[in-house]
């Protein structure tokens, strides 16, 4: 295995479940970093582990214990109910963590995620790729250089395909712990805190089941808005409101308002139109940068320096209890507070 | 049906058409009314105001608001808000049929007492929501109506521009005259919500200008749950730099999505070095060469009340999109979500 570029042994990562959608990518994207060495794949489905190595090569473990001891830090890609269970394993073996989003399906699991890498002195951090997209960036820019002048308001739109052409437990009350709400709201929450540097005090949320054919295990449709302790107001689109025919899985854009005029950004409009056979249809390949690719160095620079992950399992937790306050005013009608 | 059957008899002859209200919307109008062969008789408290609109488009000023009533058939009522009512009744005890810019009025109670007085009257009554005939909305309800989409379930409505330029002490600037931002700009796409997913029954609101009263930026969302269960969210912008005036719209149904965003589908693009627009007092959506909307509007009015049809949009619902917009209005400012068309709570 190579140095990096200063030299340095990489980081030793393992990859902990690929049930998620999102493991594809990681997993092609450590095999080629050059400050990372991919030691292998574990998976409690073992033909899963064998499909997601298979593109690069690297190594099935059958036992997770023979794993994490060979690593340094882990990618934590299993459906979101079971999240806690291996961040226990991983945090009891001394080993750093980098989960997806959402941390956990209810704040009692996020918290406890957090309590647990804390005590086991391990790292942890919440997989948010939006903040090393360039677009948000610049957005986040815009605000902490003051261009925008003050912000008022932010509008965001997250929404996509219903993701159970990628895995059926997306939809799966159970494991996903819920809908379009669970999936997408995560994403903006956080890109809203960390542009304002604030947290939301309240809530108010709207979710309905008409959209993908009426599809009524989980919600289908829904808007949050959330009101921050600056004052600026919040809100979300994460309907799963992308029907099949659509050319890409969704997308993900904000609108942002201040003294200073407004800032859009559209986080994934780098990319081109292909018009294919009839069977194949239209599609927009993306051909701008991948953001999982920042977000995996970061984990490694903050496994390596042994510090702070640039998101931590804190702005997980966050994230959750705004998607656990978005359901509560669901069933309230009404906003409801937090924090 | 709007305003009830006419009791005054159906105007033969061309329309005589008075336009009560020469600011930037009476403009709009006498020019469409212009366009449509028809030369209105103009009313304004301002009568430097009336004069230019004589000299561009030949109308012919009425001294005073009782000459005007008794020289037409249909009043067209296009001053501040808050008169709306005032102005509408007189014509309406008059004897004329009304046509009201939208918003309604200012008030429910001032919506309910014209609706009142064009019954009484035996007139026809009505507001002028000007989205109704733009082409790209036409065609969403369309296709909508066609089963293009299936049932309705989620909708984004997006109108984005930059403050008017009024002078300051302007009764637009006024909430207690206009009603702000969720009156004057987001009520057209509170109707539009309501004409594609129907009644709403709770309605959250959330306003820049409300939290940050000394900021100047004027953006609001409410977010509206409609009876069949749909909810829309609807976003209205005075936050833009001149000379942006944009409109967006998404429908997500049951089997579909439509898409429409009016910066993608602008069939001109100019860039000229000469005259580069920095926009007007106040920014006017842009059909490109799709055919005039006020032009539509007036002249389907004018088809109604001289045949004793239906327009597209009856005065009722000219009071519902006020109602709703009034409860965003309310839910801005109290934080509270406010419930229509239910006991209270």
């Amino acid at each position: 295995m190579a140095v990096d570029e200063q030299g340095r042994a990489p980081v030793r990562i393992g990859i902990l479940s690929a049930e998620h959608v999102h493991a594809p990518s990681y997993i092609s994207l450590l095999a080629a970093m050059p400050g990372a060495h991919l030691v292998g794949v574990w998976d409690d489905d073992p033909q899963r582990a064998i499909s997601a190595a298979e593109p690069v090569s690297t190594r099935v473990f059958d036992d997770v214990d023979d794993l994490l001891e060979r690593v340094d830090g882990i990618v934590i890609a299993s459906a979101n109910s079971r999240h806690r269970r291996l961040v226990e394993i991983a945090a009891a073996a001394g080993v750093h963590v980098l989960c997806e989003k959402p941390l956990a399906t209810t704040v009692g699991d996020a918290r406890a995620i957090v309590d647990t890498c804390a005590g086991a002195g391990v790292r942890l951090m919440t997989a948010f790729p939006s903040r090393w997209n360039p677009a948000a960036r610049a957005l986040e820019s815009a605000v902490r250089t003051g261009a925008l002048g003050t912000p008022v308001f932010l509008e965001g739109v997250n929404t996509g395909t219903m993701p159970d052409v990628h895995a059926p437990w997306f939809v799966d009350p159970a494991l996903a712990g819920g809908g379009a709400v669970t999936d997408h709201v995560v994403h903006l929450a956080d890109l809203y805190r960390w542009i304002l540097r604030s947290e939301a005090v309240e809530v108010y949320a709207v979710a309905n089941r008409i959209l993908q054919e009426r599809f009524a295990r989980v919600e289908t449709g829904g808007f949050v808005s959330m009101r921050f302790a600056n004052g600026v107001s919040a809100t979300i689109d994460c309907s799963w409101s992308k029907p099949r025919s659509y050319p890409t899985w969704g997308g993900l854009s904000v609108q942002a308002i201040g003294t200073g005029g407004a800032f859009g950004i559209d986080a994934f409009r780098q990319r081109l139109a292909v018009y294919g056979t009839r069977e194949a249809g239209i599609s927009w390949p993306a051909w701008g940068p991948n953001a999982d690719a920042g977000m995996l160095a970061e984990f490694l620079s903050a496994v390596r320096e042994d510090r702070e992950p640039a998101v931590t399992g804190l702005d997980g937790l966050r994230a959750v209890q705004i998607v656990d306050a978005a359901y509560r005013s669901i069933a309230a009608g009404a906003p409801v507070p937090l924090g | 049906m709007s305003g009830s059957s006419p009791a005054r008899p159906r105007v033969n002859g061309p329309l005589r058409v008075g336009v009560v209200g020469t600011g930037f919307m009476g403009e709009t109008h006498v020019a469409a009314w212009a366009a449509e062969g028809i030369r209105a008789v103009i009313h304004d408290v301002d009568s430097g105001r009336a004069a230019t609109l004589v000299e561009r488009y030949g109308a012919r000023v009425a001294a005073t608001r009782q000459e005007l009533f008794g020289a037409v058939d249909v009043v067209d009522v296009c001053t501040p808000t808050h008169l709306h009512a005032e102005v509408a009744i007189a014509a309406a005890r008059a004897g004329c049929h009304v046509i009201c810019e939208k918003p309604m009025a200012r008030t429910l109670a001032d919506a309910e007492a014209m609706l009142t007085a064009a019954r009484d009257a035996g007139v026809r009554l009505f507001v002028a929501h000007v989205v109704r005939f733009f082409p790209e909305y036409v065609a969403a309800r369309a296709a909508v109506l066609n089963g293009a989409i299936g049932e309705p379930g989620v909708l984004r409505l997006t109108r984005a521009s930059y403050r008017p330029r009024h002078p300051a002490g302007h009764w637009f600037f006024d909430h207690a005259k206009s009603g702000g931002i969720v009156l004057d700009l987001m009520v057209h796409d509170l109707d539009f919500a309501r004409w594609i997913a129907g009644d709403v029954v709770a309605v959250h609101c959330r306003s820049a200008g409300v939290a940050f009263p000394g900021a100047g930026v004027d953006h609001a969302v409410a977010i509206l749950t409609h009876r069949s269960g749909a909810i829309s969210h609807v976003s209205a912008s005075w936050g833009y730099a001149p000379p942006t005036f944009t409109t967006a719209f998404e429908i997500a149904g049951s089997h579909g999505l439509i898409e429409q965003s009016s910066t993608a589908t602008a069939p001109v693009m100019p860039s000229l070095l000469a005259g580069a627009a920095d926009g007007g007092t106040t920014a006017l959506a842009d059909t490109g060469l799709a055919g005039d909307p006020f032009r539509l509007e007036l002249a389907e009015f004018a088809g109604a009340i001289r045949d004793g049809t239906d327009a597209r949009i009856s005065a009722e619902d000219g009071l519902e999109a006020l109602r709703i917009a009034l409860a965003a209005d309310e839910s801005a400012r109290t934080g509270v979500v406010v419930r229509i068309g239910q006991e209270a709570g």
